[in-house]
């Protein structure tokens, strides 16, 4: 088959790649020019395409660099923005995904005459009796389902992921094997438009004016502090908003941006059982779930799936089993069957009670 | 590796084979620093002021006033902060004056001067749909303080030429007592005669690798009565101006490479102009395409075309699989396309820029070669529109 790979310039693609070469596919790899600015984070800069293109040519295989520059700005930093200003949480990297590398890029890769498309994330893709599913990658600590989880069967029907059999021991051990430089390369940690040294407050700061908000205790109604910036605050953390005057750690609960207030309480006041799903944002991988069915839900990149049942009334919303720290408005769920968790069901966006 | 179908000749022409020749002898065994003084020293300092005086005569200008440097970009930041540097310090002058379509080289070394100084600062003067200078606005940009003004001879990317002697009379009624003007004359070099065309201009920088010659040889012109700062002093060869032991066989390349450009350059202007026209009427009935600029004075190799709605990347993509080299933009460090800041400048529409190619000639292209290359092109972009 012609296959084109997406090779980031990491040691997962790098893999990738090389596997399907090895398997005798006629493999063409194409690093993404996304983000123009400054950035160490250690995606897709220069130094990652140079990599990439080594790695390519160790393994004797084409290399080409598409700009996608353009599409990124406006899809991906400027939603990410945009998100932050209203309040909520994105996960830009999710937008990516969406819009640029599995819709842009197999759109191109269409055009240009290949068969499919492969990257190097932690997933599988597995045949169940309905068709084609995504399933978790075998290294749970690596698993990257989460960021794919909006991926139907149709669009999984032009997508390789040779690495996601592979424990990352595994992968860099084949890199070394192969002879590919990438091999020791430390993983991207943050997300690939955001320097380190600026971080994500720095960055929104020289896009937005960011609000100052007062810290109120929902119980009491007191203002215990203030915090420099509402947009940065994320509902669900504990970091940053102190504790208590009865000693006891406080988290945010809500967030208003508009309002200039940011809500705390204790864990068992915040805590929630219910999940309010954006129903436009919900998309089933095979068939759609219904009021009643159960699953395992996952709302972040590598937290732990929670048992909980999906409701439909009065808006769609999940109940879940066990009581947890309130969830981001903005944020991705991603749902797993509850009778193979390592499958994925579909995914929705969470939304603000 | 030669493709099939070789149209990026303004990426870099093809070494001719006599640069290779005249290169041998300098390439191997013993070649003397030509700063000593003993026999080989004499020997390879003789070799390098024979190709001075090729450079000179090739340019229009006296031995004395030709720099060789590591290439092009060299000589253009050379030309430009070398310049600006000595009138900031002589007389105060901190302003910089460039076109927006010229080359990187000269727009980051202004950038880069404007960085390092702050009270530098860099004026872009615009141009027209053509990319041809705004006259009227140079003019206002020029001040009591112009340090240099930088122009480029033709643009590299669509080969649109700048009337240069317009230019340098604009610049010498605009500051009071004149500025030093610097032109890229990089692209131009393998199709003007620059003697006449650049006669005007007090700097003027050319590379090798452009004519046929080796990359990282160039030269740049310094007429007499302009001064400037080296940006390598160490050593002080190149009369202080350029630091470093001078290739000897970089010099002859270049040298070589403009004998055989100024021998030919009559005979190829017509050739390919004739060949200029036979693509360019083509390519402007290819549907949603556009040939850049067709009403200006451009260079004969260049034909530029912009496809509405198509990308670069893909057109480039299957045009080389294809066996057709070809570019898009100017490439930057990761080798990824970018938007292009020349039809930017020149007002393209970001849906149309986005899909630009540009097709470069040269000396050995044929007309078999562009009649193959017009089929090959309508059949990408007829694909490419097809699966859009």
């Amino acid at each position: 088959m012609d296959v084109l790979v997406a090779m980031s310039g990491g040691v997962d693609s790098s893999v990738a790649a090389g596997r399907l070469a090895e398997a005798g596919h006629r493999v063409v790899g194409a690093t993404l020019k996304l983000w123009g600015g400054e950035s160490d984070a250690g995606c897709c800069s220069v130094a990652d395409v140079d990599d990439a293109r080594r790695v390519a040519q160790v393994l004797g295989i084409e290399h080409h660099v598409f700009n996608f520059a353009e599409e990124f700005e406006r899809q991906v930093v400027d939603h990410f923005v945009d998100a932050h200003a209203r309040g909520l949480t994105p996960n830009p990297c999710i937008e990516c995904n969406r819009h640029v590398k599995f819709d842009l890029l197999i759109d191109r890769a269409h055009r240009l005459g290949f068969d499919a498309v492969a990257t190097g994330h932690h997933a599988r893709i597995v045949t169940r009796e309905d068709g084609l599913a995504l399933a978790r990658g075998v290294d749970a600590r690596k698993d990257q389902s989460y960021v794919l989880g909006f991926l139907t069967a149709s669009r999984l029907a032009g997508l390789m992921l040779p690495i996601g059999e592979l424990t990352k021991p595994e992968v860099r051990a084949e890199a070394a094997r192969l002879g590919l430089r990438t091999w020791d390369k430390p993983d991207s940690q943050d997300v690939c438009f955001i320097e380190s040294r600026h971080g994500r407050d720095g960055f929104l700061r020289s896009r937005l004016t960011l609000t100052e908000a007062a810290v109120v205790d929902r119980e009491t109604n007191d203002v215990v502090g203030h915090v420099p910036a509402a947009e940065l605050v994320t509902v669900g953390q504990r970091r940053g908003v102190g504790v208590g005057a009865d000693g006891e750690p406080r988290y945010v609960s809500r967030v208003d941006v508009a309002a200039g207030r940011v809500e705390v309480g204790r864990r068992e006041q915040v805590e929630i059982t219910r999940v309010l799903l954006d129903e436009a944002t919900m998309t089933f991988a095979r068939r759609a779930l219904g009021d009643g069915d159960r699953v395992m839900a996952q709302w972040s990149a590598h937290g732990t799936a929670q048992t909980a049942t999906l409701r439909a009334t009065p808006r769609w919303h999940l109940e879940l089993d066990q009581p947890a720290r309130p969830v981001a408005p903005g944020q991705t769920l991603v749902f797993y069957s509850s009778d193979e968790p390592e499958i994925v069901e579909g995914t929705a966006t969470i939304c603000a009670p | 590796m030669s493709p099939q179908y070789y149209f990026d000749h303004a990426a870099s022409a093809p070494r001719r084979d006599e640069v290779v020749d005249a290169m041998a002898p300098w390439s191997h065994g013993v070649v003397g620093n030509p700063s000593g003084s003993h026999r080989a020293a004499r020997a390879a300092r003789r070799a390098v002021e024979e190709a001075r005086d090729e450079v000179a005569a090739f340019i229009g200008a006296r031995a004395s006033e030709v720099i060789f440097t590591g290439g092009g970009t060299e000589s253009c930041h050379l030309g430009v902060v070398g310049v600006a540097l000595h009138h900031r310090r002589h007389f105060d002058a901190t302003s910089v004056v460039v076109s927006q379509v010229e080359h990187h080289a000269v727009l980051d070394a202004a950038a880069t001067l404007s960085r390092d100084f702050p009270d530098v600062k860099v004026h872009y003067v615009s141009v027209d749909e053509d990319g041809v200078v705004d006259l009227d606005e140079l003019a206002q940009l020029c001040s009591a303080t112009t340090a240099v003004v930088s122009v480029m001879t033709a643009n590299n990317e669509t080969g649109v030429c700048q009337p240069l002697d317009a230019i340098t009379s604009t610049v010498f009624a605009h500051v009071p007592g004149g500025a030093p003007v610097h032109t890229d004359a990089i692209a131009a070099a393998p199709w003007l005669h620059l003697p006449t065309v650049t006669a005007t201009a007090g700097l003027v920088s050319i590379c090798a690798h452009k004519i046929g010659g080796p990359v990282n040889s160039g030269a740049l012109v310094v007429r007499e009565g302009i001064s400037l700062d080296a940006l390598v002093p160490g050593g002080g060869q190149e009369r202080g101006r350029r630091g470093g032991t001078v290739d000897v066989a970089a010099a002859v390349g270049l040298a070589a490479a403009v004998r055989a450009t100024a021998r030919d350059l009559t005979e190829v202007h017509e050739r390919v102009t004739d060949l200029q026209l036979r693509l360019a009427t083509a390519m402007a009935f290819l549907p949603g395409a556009k040939v850049t600029a067709v009403g200006a004075l451009r260079l004969p190799g260049t034909v530029h075309v912009t496809f509405d709605g198509l990308a670069s990347d893909e057109l480039l993509f299957l045009l080389d699989q294809r066996g057709v080299a070809a570019a898009a933009a100017a490439s930057c460090s990761s080798g990824a396309a970018q938007a292009s800041h020349v039809l930017s400048a020149m007002g393209v529409a970001p849906e149309r820029a986005r899909g630009a190619v540009r097709l470069s000639m040269g000396a050995e292209t044929t007309e078999a070669d562009v009649d193959a290359l017009i089929l090959i092109v309508a059949d990408v972009v007829r694909h490419l529109r097809a699966e859009g």
